[in-house]
């Protein structure tokens, strides 16, 4: 298949997106009983930040030695928007449910004694999840129209 | 139902100019080699300045560039 550069760097950053954070997602997730901001989440959250970022400059050095980088023009602009429309939306619905989840987690403490709490630990994640979801959506979407073509 | 759809002749009129590559039509006009495949494939149109850049660098009239064709979808026709 023939990839033109902006493909090959969406889709570097998709793999990098999903492996990344699906490790330190999972990890969250193993260790649920432990809802805190504690060193070793703290740790999991500044290695998958860093991590992402050292992937994303060695795979885009590495791209722009084997494929000549080229600009972008409105096609790639077009596409983009459309992409950035599409993550907007997905982050949207994700914000308003962080607040969802807050305000009811909010009121079922004040109405009862329950072991529903969502921490700031809870919050971060869930913001940083739908985040993670939002870029990946507009990854997608970026190269759904890179194949498909805009008619 | 009718529907609209824009074509070109991009392809052809690279070959009557010296067979022009895409990559050097790409460059005249201004966008990469993709853009310029995915307009001949008719996956792409152009904005309207750089469907005249096109034609600029063709030295042709915008529309033997590019055509508006309107199809009727329930016969198929095209006008």
């Amino acid at each position: 298949m023939d990839l033109s550069y902006q493909e090959k760097s969406i889709l570097g950053s998709l793999l990098a997106m999903v492996v990344v954070y699906g490790y330190y997602f999972t990890a969250v997730l193993r260790d649920a009983s432990r809802p805190e901001f504690d060193g070793v989440n703290v740790g999991r959250l500044v290695f998958a930040v860093i991590a992402i970022i050292v992937i994303e400059i060695v795979y885009h050095i590495v791209l722009a030695l084997e494929t000549k980088p080229e600009p972008k023009d409105e096609r790639d602009i077009l596409i983009e928007s459309k992409a950035y429309r599409n993550a907007y939306f997905l982050l949207a619905a994700g914000a308003f449910l962080v607040i969802g989840c807050v305000i009811m987690a909010g009121l079922a403490r004040d109405a009862a004694p329950t072991r529903i709490v969502v921490t700031p630990f809870i919050t971060v994640n869930l913001v940083l999840f739908f985040m993670v979801v939002a870029e990946l959506v507009k990854f997608l979407t970026q190269l759904f129209y890179y194949r498909r073509g805009l008619r | 139902m009718s529907k609209g759809r824009i074509r070109n002749n991009v392809r052809r009129l690279r070959f009557e100019h010296s067979e022009m590559t895409q990559q050097q039509l790409a460059e005249r006009v201004g966008v990469t080699r993709q853009t310029v495949i995915a307009i001949e494939q008719d996956k792409y149109s152009p904005s309207l300045e750089v469907a005249f850049r096109f034609a600029l660098v063709f030295g042709v009239p915008l529309e033997e560039v590019f055509r508006y064709e309107w199809t009727d979808s329930e016969s198929g026709s095209a006008a």
